[in-house]
């Protein structure tokens, strides 16, 4: 292997980090966006009365 | 602009996000999603490991194990013993005390799989190679309760009274340098010849057993019987040589744990 | 239940079956000479009679009224009952081993019945026995209810269901023939494993298909976690089970990973095993079942997503907290931990999520001990991952790894959390499957719940108090610097723990059994809700059944 276990760690270690505060940038935005509220308001009150069968 | 130059297509645009494309856009983002988010944790954390050079320390003296304590190894495996031994001595004061100095990366490089074990209900055993007389070991396995009075370890009678079985034996080792174990072809090919020499002493067989593994290796009666080859051979010559396959971490100063 | 399939999808049944048996027969006679032979007669015994039952009904009446109308419970009625066998089965054994631990003779003098050999019996049958069926079934169930959709398929249910069955069979029964590769919580061997990925492929296809035919543009949370498990275990599985079979007529096989880098991957798998299979299923189970129960939405749907991304991205740097002080590089075992920590803030965010959905119907929690048993199970998972990133902290771990203080903790997780909030779902769902007004008793529901939070109660004081001891005497040293304790002293000092330990588990196996016992009784003895129509009914409060307005 051409690449040394310092270079492979250092890089894994640094791409770890922006990765992680990338993701967790994205999923805030998508979880708090305005318009998707009324869709998880009402997948929320979906799983309360769904015994009526597939719906069609 | 680019709406003028989609518009042609803008039909199969609608007929795709009607059908196919709405149902499976979101499961597959989430399997998308899913995956990325996971993958890049072990990724990083693992694949590093695998630049073995710097990860190990080199001992080029290092021994593999022959086909008798291989053959032992694995019935250590099979009767569960990692379920309450470890074998990986930590760098703490108090395990080196114990057990001995630390374990060194080197050790293991030939487990496959690595026996550390997570749970001492029984000691730690990484140091246990004559520590101990064949002997003492064959009793205790036979019954522990015998030489240690407290001691809730299983039984393991049996192992005396069943022989060992060799003939799968030069499989195994090929498999073993399959995944990169330095077998040589004449070990893999002598390898049943080699168990049995190993339990003989002073055997062609024996002497068969010194030149390929070299004249460290323990060649005794280890169950004290001559007569045959028993499981029991091969699990105590398997105890008796772990912490010996390397010199490395005796020879190296052994430093204060945390 | 045949009734419900076509002829061409009893045919196909037909086919896959005798397909199994013929492996089976090969591998019979592969493994002749080896314990590998026994799985081949025992894959062959299960696929041919799975053959004739299905052969037997081959043209029996097919199935008339449209089946889209309705759901398909009937492979998530039998993976609740499954669940539940190997729940009294894996759990007694868990019972035994413990009792052995306590009195050593209690191994007798059999090969098989050694603690090395029965203890991963065990936690097989616990985890994927019990969890597994348990969370196939429910899955199942959720996928179709979420998505308002019937099963994509009637024949792949079966064999995921069936074909999950026959690995923890396989596996059980190895280890017991010292069949293992001796990785914890992936002992079985090449053969197992490759049978595993096929049948876990199958699995993510039914759902990503049944997903496909939903009705909802959203994808309800609960999915979400369903799909992690799925898609991260089979990921989990693959790399850890990479082997080189020794030879193809027998079981034996070696890793192909060895020490540094095996210790990663075998932790790396073991800490997501419990990260994916028993946590992130698990929750899928938690926010349907509890909303569903107490008949409220969950608190914040907003922070089940954030806390799901986050489970699904902390979790995997987790593992090689298992390896501190070891050998693994000091770099990994800093990341392992600081994300074991970081991971606190999602976790209690789920159980958070979950009680905060309770707060206003605390008198329901009071009145139904179904409902009981998905808070306590909140409860504990908020304990059992607070002490778990507790224990991560490399100064904590230097006492608390190798003793019975891990044992604890990994109970308090799989008793507490994993079984509690399974037997509630399962309490909610069986008189919702079966239309029964009612379980059978709602008084053996109160004793299954007392005598489950009391056993899981004293195993973990037990445990906890064991290992902190155990922990403590090893690092002693007298005055002139010795070791003040032998290993044999800590020995000595654990029996009375070991034998609360088998009291609590003696209690929560009880428990288990009076479970099944209310299961069976519901499903033989108590009348069906009115109409016995293929339509699902309303709710389990013995409304009516409405078919549904087209």
């Amino acid at each position: 292997m051409d690449t040394s276990y310092e270079t492979l760690s250092t890089i894994a270690k640094s791409f770890g980090l922006f990765y992680l505060i990338a993701l967790s940038i994205g999923i805030t935005i998508y979880a708090f966006c305005p318009s998707f509220g009324k869709r998880f308001d009402k997948a929320a009150r979906s799983v309360l009365d769904d015994e009526e069968g597939p719906c069609r | 602009m680019l709406r003028k130059i989609l518009k042609p297509f803008s039909k199969f645009f609608e007929f795709h996000a009607r059908t196919h494309y709405r149902a499976e856009r979101h499961s597959m983002g989430l399997t998308i999603g899913i995956i990325a988010a996971a993958a890049v944790g072990g990724f990083v954390e693992i694949a590093p490991l695998f630049s073995i050079d710097d990860t190990v320390e080199a001992d080029p003296n290092m021994r593999v194990y022959t086909p008798l304590e291989q053959a032992g190894r694995d019935i250590y495996i099979r009767e569960g013993c990692y379920a309450c031994h470890s074998q990986m001595i930590r760098t703490l004061r108090d395990e080196v005390d114990r057990y001995g100095p630390y374990s060194l990366a080197v050790e293991s490089q030939y487990d496959h799989p690595m026996l550390w074990g997570s749970k001492r209900t029984g000691p730690d055993l990484a140091r246990v190679g004559e520590k101990f007389s064949d002997e003492w070991q064959v009793q205790h396995l036979a019954d522990p309760r015998s030489l240690v009075p407290e001691s809730v370890m299983p039984q393991y009678a049996f192992l005396l009274n069943t022989s060992l079985e060799t003939a799968s034996l030069p499989g195994r080792l090929a498999a073993l340098r399959t995944v990169g174990v330095p077998y040589t072809d004449e070990q893999v090919a002598n390898a049943a010849d080699d168990a049995r020499g190993q339990a003989i002493p002073d055997s062609d067989r024996a002497y068969a057993v010194e030149e390929r593994y070299g004249e460290a290796t323990n060649i005794r009666f280890f169950d004290g019987r001559r007569d045959r080859l028993t499981e029991m051979d091969a699990l105590v010559a398997y105890l008796q040589i772990l912490g010996g396959l390397s010199d490395l971490p005796r020879n190296m100063q052994i430093p204060e744990g945390d | 239940m045949m009734e419900r399939l076509t002829v061409a999808e009893r045919q196909q049944a037909m086919l896959i079956t005798a397909v199994l048996a013929l492996a089976g027969l090969i591998l019979a006679i592969a493994g002749r000479n080896d314990p590998m032979g026994v799985h081949g007669w025992m894959t062959l015994f299960f696929a041919g009679g799975l053959f004739f039952v299905v052969g037997n009904a081959l043209y029996a009446a097919e199935p008339t009224e449209d089946r889209t109308t309705s759901y398909y419970d009937d492979p998530t009625k039998v993976g609740i009952l499954l669940s539940l066998f190997w729940a009294v089965v894996a759990m007694g054994m868990g019972v035994w081993v413990a009792a052995q631990l306590a009195w050593p003779d209690l191994r007798f003098d059999a090969a098989w019945s050694s603690f090395g050999r029965i203890r991963p019996v065990h936690t097989s049958g616990v985890i994927f026995g019990f969890g597994g069926n348990a969370l196939i079934a429910t899955s199942y169930h959720v996928m179709q209810r979420t998505s308002r959709a019937r099963l994509a398929g009637h024949v792949s249910p079966w064999f995921v269901l069936l074909g999950f069955n026959l690995f923890c069979i396989i596996a059980a029964s190895g280890y017991l023939m010292g069949i293992t590769q001796s990785k914890e919580y992936a002992e079985p061997e090449w053969y197992a494993d490759i049978w595993l990925v096929i049948v876990w492929v199958s699995y993510f296809v039914l759902y990503m298909r049944t997903l496909a035919r939903r009705n909802e543009p959203h994808i309800y949370v609960a999915n979400w976690y369903y799909m992690a498990f799925i898609l991260v275990v089979a990921m989990l599985h693959i790399v850890n089970n990479l082997a080189v079979p020794a030879s193809f007529s027998a079981a034996k096989s070696y890793s192909a990973f060895s020490g540094v880098q095996d210790a990663m991957t075998q932790w790396w798998y073991g800490h997501n095993a419990v990260a994916f299979f028993l946590t992130s299923g698990f929750l899928g189970m938690l926010y349907y079942f509890l909303p569903k129960r107490a008949e409220r939405p969950i608190y914040s749907y907003r922070l089940s997503i954030l806390s799901f991304w986050g489970i699904v991205f902390f979790y995997i740097w987790a593992g090689s907290h298992h390896l501190h002080y070891t050998a693994v590089p000091q770099w990994v075992q800093t990341l392992g931990m600081t994300f074991s920590v970081m991971l606190l803030v999602p976790s209690w965010a789920s159980a958070g999520n979950a009680l905060m959905t309770l707060n206003g119907a605390w008198g329901k929690v009071r009145d139904d001990a179904t409902l009981r048993f998905m808070m306590v199970a909140a409860v504990f998972y908020g304990l059992s991952t607070f002490e778990g990133s507790f224990m991560a902290v490399r100064a904590v771990n230097s006492l608390s790894h190798y003793t019975d203080w891990t044992v604890g903790h990994v109970h308090a997780g799989a008793m507490g959390w994993v079984a509690l909030i399974t037997f509630g779902s399962i309490y909610a769902l069986v008189p919702i499957l079966w239309r029964r007004e009612s379980m059978y008793s709602w008084k053996l529901v109160e004793w299954h719940f007392w005598l489950a939070l009391i056993g899981t109660v004293i195993y973990v004081f037990a445990m906890w108090n064991s290992g902190i001891i155990q922990g403590l005497m090893w690092r002693t040293y007298t005055e002139s610097g010795t070791l003040a304790y032998s290993f044999t002293d800590s020995l000595v000092a654990m029996h009375p723990y070991y034998v609360a330990r088998t009291i609590g588990g003696a209690f929560f196996l009880t428990g288990a059994i009076i479970g099944a016992f209310n299961v069976i009784m519901t499903i033989r003895r108590v009348r069906q809700d009115t109409h016995e129509l293929d339509y699902p009914t309303k709710s389990e409060a013995g409304e009516p059944a409405v078919p549904v307005a087209e």
